[in-house]
């Protein structure tokens, strides 16, 4: 009997999948402005915003206000908590796609 | 640049976004196609960064070989200015080109990335100054040929060790290979001496950028595609 994973739901839907993993490209540290990671991904600003809400209300995305001279701006980054859980994500997905033998799937559990 | 964030009430969400992938397959195909949209907008197509020094090396150094060989033997008759001249429009040019290629892939990224790039810059800036102000110092008091040499081997000399010194900030292990092959090859040319160094330079310098500009840009093809 093959165990499945359980894949994080806020992650497994595909935008915010998309979302993620942009996100994850950035190097640690690094803040990208709401309408640069919009231009990026090719989402609407709605749309973008409503996903970035859930991540940010999992704790997965950190959403800064801040000014650029008098310009408002907004930053978003991943948390430590969401890249973890993206490389979480990735590692069972890949399990799932190319199954390890029984014995590293229980040292894995 | 506008407010986006608070909006969010404008747009319905698409209900099938919200959807979770179709299969797995599915899911690895979303990740990819997020880091491939984060890579080929925020990283500058390398080719941009690396061949505009290339060329200017490459022709420069070039002209300079043709007009001051060695053993002062003149290859082809230019006005003597040109080789600089060249030299200087090239590098110029470059830094232009390098430098909006670069602007345009990080502009409305802000954090360590940005901090780190910086201060990269400016190290470029002072090395080049303290070479400047040594050299000016020194050359005025040196033949022709051995000023000449000094000023093309520090200011080559300068960017082999920053090339390294970026593959190390990186963890860029070409770029290190980069800044080594640099400096080497620069050692070579100098212990050759005048005339010669300037053939190594153009040769295996400008040849080196292109090399590295081209792996970096198969590598950065291969995450983007």
């Amino acid at each position: 009997m093959i165990q499945v994973p359980e894949l994080d739901p806020v992650i497994h839907a595909q935008a915010r999948l998309r979302v993620v993993a942009a996100l994850s490209a950035l190097t640690s540290g690094d803040r990208i402005a709401f309408p640069r990671l919009q231009e990026v991904l090719g989402m609407t600003a709605g749309n973008l915003s409503v996903h970035l809400r859930k991540l940010e209300d999992a704790g997965y995305v950190e959403v800064t206000k801040t000014h650029h001279g008098r310009t408002p701006a907004t930053l978003v980054q991943l948390s430590q908590r969401g890249r973890g859980a993206f490389e979480q994500y990735t590692a069972a997905v890949q399990a799932l796609l190319n199954p390890a033998p029984p014995s590293i799937r229980e040292e894995r559990r | 640049m506008t407010e986006h964030f608070g909006d969010r009430d404008s747009t319905p969400p698409a209900a099938g976004h919200d959807a979770p992938p179709a299969d797995l397959a599915e899911s690895m195909r979303l990740i990819a196609a997020g880091r491939a949209a984060a890579a080929r907008r925020l990283q500058p197509d390398p080719r941009l960064i690396f061949w505009p020094w290339a060329f200017s090396w490459i022709i420069s150094f070039g002209l300079y070989f043709l007009h001051y060989g060695p053993g002062g033997r003149v290859f082809v008759d230019l006005p003597g200015w040109v080789p600089g001249a060249t030299l200087a429009a090239t590098l110029v040019g470059a830094g232009v080109v390098a430098g909006l290629a670069g602007a345009r892939a990080y502009r409305h990224v802000f954090g360590n990335s940005s901090i780190r790039g910086a201060m990269y810059g400016w190290t470029w800036l002072l090395g080049y100054l303290a070479m400047g102000v040594i050299l000016g110092r020194i050359t005025p008091d040196l033949p022709a040929p051995e000023a000449g040499l000094l000023w093309a081997a520090a200011a080559v000399g300068v960017t082999g060790l920053l090339h390294a010194a970026g593959g190390a900030i990186w963890l860029d292990r070409n770029l290190f290979a980069l800044g080594a092959w640099i400096t080497v090859t620069n050692l070579a040319g100098v212990l050759a001496g005048p005339g010669w160094h300037s053939l190594v330079t153009a040769v295996a310098g400008g040849g080196g950028l292109l090399v590295a500009g081209l792996l970096a840009w198969r590598r950065w093809r291969a995450v983007t595609a």
